[in-house]
């Protein structure tokens, strides 16, 4: 049953040099109950992408043009007010990244979470009060902690808050923006636990962003790799990381140490990120690519399905 | 000896005023000034009524504006308009005096307790609050009451009062300069502190440093304009903070001469917004911490 | 353990500072150019009297001396006399302190609703219509002497339009029949000095508002209220606001310094009975007993406001507290 789908989003930002094409013709398609895993640099877009949902975008962010349906509607087309009321935590919530600043400091954590409910639900406080303790003890986090201020919570502590707090009106999509970067490596364990105990108890829907593909291997059913502002490979967890089809996924996965094999020199993608003001033309990974053809350089490839529901952009791809 | 560092400094300014040139406000409160201190600079010529108060016209008391007296005239019959070109040198000047004692104490102080730290930063520190809190225009009128009414002394009292604003964004600026690992190396390399100061800091505080010093120009002189207000003013000098006074004095107030009162208050009004403006573009382009936001 | 400790240090530093203070009103008055008898005393006493008064005042003691007796008489309640309003200093003082209480508290009350309300408002629609006159109303106001200012608006409302009364706190001369008389007497004197300050001070509260609140508009917790669908009148004034006060408390007290320039400018262009005035009139008539006591007393205020202020801004931040 399809959840989410985003059809040929473009996303630009003005700035004093020109317009920077964060997002440019992105197509992505999520189901019921998928955790879709968002991957790819810093810069690429994807925390754009994500932003441009409920349209959360800086006032210097403009969408161009696309589409984005969400279980049928298209969210771009709605009014402020009936997205902000309906849609916003009510059916689609937001885990930031840097969720440490994303309590605000002069009020109560409980309070916060309150604050969402009863924006939405018109249940009192008291109720409201209770709802937050239950989703205190879902997230693993002792109730009576709802009475503190952010702090006084350890970073681990804050990020299981802030999940509560997208938790908060049951929403049918959580969007996570790097929910576990800023996190030390044994916390960063418990919360892709803690994730994956939501996806199976509570049929929640996904989006995990992040540049860390273990990460998406521990917690996601499908993944999206992006770059430049676009998709170049969406498949399903298993086929990426056994069959990388794009070079630049080969790239990424190719670096990850395994502890089975041996030891082995890193091999980093050549060449630096592209530049959204100008981005290349053609396919826009085409001065780093280590396989690039003279097409490349001119056209801009297409995602097409080369079976099994895996899309690539990739015109090596396309010729074999 | 200083060459070089002047040559440097040169530079940096003149690529300074570029961008000030775009500040539209920074622009519009330099035309203001200029306006004033032309006013100033060539008042024997503008007028030739005299400001003397024997010299005054005692058939022309408290007269509204006319064709020969475009303000009106005093209580003494002297010609308000010519009174208001004068005062202006007297307020201009008490203003740029005072502030020049006060910047530069503040810079000196801002600049020891930032770059020595540890005890002297504390003692300084201490000395700064202690004068922040004891409110400044009762201690300027105590101090003022005590030392007599001259000119020179209400200039001494507003500077040394004045300095603890500046003080503290130079100790803040110099102590995040110090921070800097070139700082170190230089050191590493032998460098003594009067080297650093005054190749690396130095540099670094002047553009700050004018800046806070035009920013705190308009409070020099609406404090000489209150001081002279309130009768402790230099009497043998005109400025607009005592033309003010003896509007008040002579009851301008209550019989509404208008014409007296209301010149005077937009000159100093006017003054210290130019400065206000300018010192807002300087700082916006030379404070290091309005410029990353 | 973190709250207490707070006050505690707190109270200890203002205690110092108000020590500071007292010494520092003794020697700058014995210290000053001039011989610290005609300082003192009223230039027209005679001789005999002044002999009587340099052994009270222990004039002609060791300073160190002198000191003493001024801690002593202090802590007594003993400020000197005044010669010019035929009584003790202290009485004087206590007599008009409510005034300038009154004056203060209800024009601080204007300044910081101008401030914050306006300050906010510019924040949210930054950029717009709204912003830039409201930033060219507080800057032209607050670059105005405040004497002058008020000296406008009773030319203007009192002399001119005839509206408010010009002078005092009261009508001279007045009977008032019921308790509601006197203060409504006092209410329409009140009205253009307590407005005057107000406007005069509020554009430095409104400036720093606007600032903080641009400050806090970008930090992340606005964006998540966004986020979870909160109006944008709900995030500016429940959410941000309460962030942007914070530093608006330390700024109020340092602020207050200020406060009190204004309200001696004011008290004495509208006439109005309060220390400020007093602070004049002892300047006019060298009455420098009178000067000294209620410079120390205003002084010693001001350090106790500052107190209080920080104990307030202990209670909001919750970080402060822990």
């Amino acid at each position: 049953m399809s959840l989410l789908n985003v059809r040929d989003l473009r996303v630009y930002y003005r700035i004093s040099k020109g317009m920077v094409r964060a997002v440019d013709g992105v197509n992505l398609y999520m189901d019921k109950g998928d955790f879709l895993g968002l991957a790819g640099e810093s810069g690429c877009g994807k925390t754009t992408l994500a932003l441009s949902i409920t349209r959360l975008l800086p006032d210097n962010a403009k969408i161009i043009s696309g589409s984005i349906l969400f279980d049928g509607v298209d969210l771009l087309k709605l009014r402020e007010d009936e997205l902000r009321e309906n849609y916003r935590w009510k059916r689609i919530s937001i885990v930031f990244q840097g969720a440490m600043n994303a309590l605000n400091p002069v009020f109560r954590v409980g309070d916060q979470i309150v604050q969402a409910i009863c924006t939405h639900e018109n249940i009192g406080k008291k109720e409201a009060w209770e709802r937050v303790e239950r989703l205190f003890s879902l997230v693993g986090l002792s109730p009576e902690r709802a009475k503190d201020y952010p702090h006084e919570f350890s970073g681990g502590m804050k990020q299981r808050a802030i999940i509560a707090l997208a938790l908060a009106c049951n929403p049918d999509l959580i969007i996570a923006d790097e929910p576990v970067t800023a996190l030390d490596v044994i916390v960063q364990a418990q919360i892709l636990e803690l994730i994956r105990s939501l996806r199976d108890k509570l049929g929640l829907s996904m989006i995990i962003i992040t540049h860390d593909l273990s990460v998406i291997a521990d917690t996601c059913n499908k993944a999206a790799i992006m770059y430049a502002g676009k998709i170049v490979e969406f498949s399903d967890i298993v086929s990426l990381f056994k069959n990388p089809l794009h070079p630049y996924s080969q790239g990424l996965l190719a670096n990850y140490p395994s502890i089975e094999e041996e030891a082995k020199s890193f091999e980093p993608i050549g060449g630096r990120p592209p530049d959204l003001l100008n981005p290349p033309s053609g396919c826009r990974f085409h001065p780093r690519c280590p396989y690039v053809m003279d097409v490349c350089r001119r056209v801009e490839p297409n995602l097409i399905d080369v079976g099994g529901g895996h899309l690539v952009a990739c015109h090596r791809v396309m010729k074999s | 000896m200083f060459r070089h560092e002047i040559s440097v400094l040169w530079k940096r300014f003149k690529i300074f005023m570029d961008q000030f040139m775009m500040s539209r406000l920074g622009v519009f409160g330099l035309a203001i000034l200029t306006v004033f201190i032309s006013l100033s600079i060539f008042a024997p010529y503008l007028s030739s009524y005299s400001i003397k108060a024997s010299e005054g016209n005692i058939h022309e008391v408290l007269k509204p504006p006319s064709n020969r007296h475009i303000f009106g005239t005093d209580e003494l019959g002297r010609d308000v308009f010519t009174l208001i070109i004068h005062g202006g040198r007297i307020s201009l000047l008490v203003g740029f005096l005072a502030t020049i004692i006060s910047g530069g104490l503040g810079a000196l102080i801002g600049s020891i307790a930032g770059y020595f730290g540890s005890w002297l930063d504390d003692i300084l520190m201490r000395i700064t609050d202690l004068f922040l809190v004891i409110p400044g225009l009762p201690l300027m009128i105590v101090l003022s009451a005590l030392l007599g009414r001259s000119i020179w002394n209400i200039i001494f009292v507003i500077g040394i009062l004045s300095w603890t604003g500046t003080a503290r964004v130079i100790r803040s600026q110099v102590m995040s300069i110090k921070e800097k690992p070139f700082i170190e190396s230089v050191k590493a390399a032998g460098a003594g502190d009067l080297w650093v100061l005054r190749k690396h800091i130095l540099p670094n505080v002047l553009p700050l440093i004018a800046a806070q010093m035009t920013l705190q120009v308009g409070g020099a002189i609406l404090s000489e304009s209150a001081l002279s207000f309130l009768g402790l003013g230099d009497p043998t000098h005109v400025s607009w903070g005592m033309i003010l006074h003896y509007a008040f004095s002579c009851g301008a107030l209550s019989s509404g001469c208008w014409w007296y009162i209301l010149p005077p208050g937009i000159c100093i009004a006017l003054v210290v917004l130019a400065f206000s403006f300018i010192g807002y573009a300087m700082d916006q382009i030379v404070n290091p911490r309005i410029r990353r936001r | 353990m973190g709250f207490r400790s707070f006050v505690f240090r707190r109270s200890i530093e203002s205690l110092i500072t108000i020590f500071i203070v007292i010494t520092l009103n003794f020697y700058l008055f014995r210290i000053m150019p001039g011989d610290p008898v005609s300082i003192m005393f009223n230039p027209s006493i005679s001789p005999e009297a002044k002999e009587i008064m340099l052994k009270e005042m222990g004039l002609d003691k060791p300073l160190l001396d002198q000191y003493v007796i001024y801690l002593r008489n202090l802590l007594r309640g003993n400020l000197g006399y005044s010669f010019l309003l035929h009584e003790p200093v202290f009485k004087a003082i206590l007599e008009r302190l409510p005034n300038t209480i009154l004056l203060m508290l209800s024009s601080n009350i204007i300044a910081i609703f101008l401030g914050v309300v306006l300050g906010a408002l510019a924040a949210w629609k930054r950029g717009s219509v709204t912003d830039v006159s409201s930033i060219i109303l507080s800057l032209s106001l607050y670059s105005m002497p405040m004497f002058w200012l008020g000296g406008m608006m009773i030319l203007v409302f009192s002399v001119q339009f005839h509206l408010f009364p010009i002078f005092g706190i009261v009508t001279p001369g007045v009977d008032y029949s019921s308790f509601w008389d006197y203060a409504w007497d006092v209410l329409r004197h009140l009205t253009l000095p307590m407005i005057s300050l107000g406007v005069g001070t509020f554009g430095g509260l409104f400036l720093i508002m606007r600032n903080t609140m641009l400050d806090a508009l970008t930090e992340d917790y606005t964006l998540t209220a966004k986020a979870i669908g909160l109006k944008n009148r709900t995030i500016i004034f429940k959410n941000v606001m309460r962030n942007a006060m914070l530093p608006l408390i330390t700024i109020v007290s340092l602020r207050l310094g200020f406060m009190v320039a204004g309200s001696i400018l004011t008290e004495t262009v509208f006439s109005w009975p309060g220390v400020g005035r007093l602070i004049y009139s002892s300047v006019l008539a060298h009455d420098y007993q009178l000067l000294q006591g209620a410079f120390l007393i205003i002084t010693i205020l001001v350090v106790l406001a500052n107190f209080i202020a920080d104990i307030i801004y202990g209670v909001a931040d919750p970080r402060i507290r822990f």
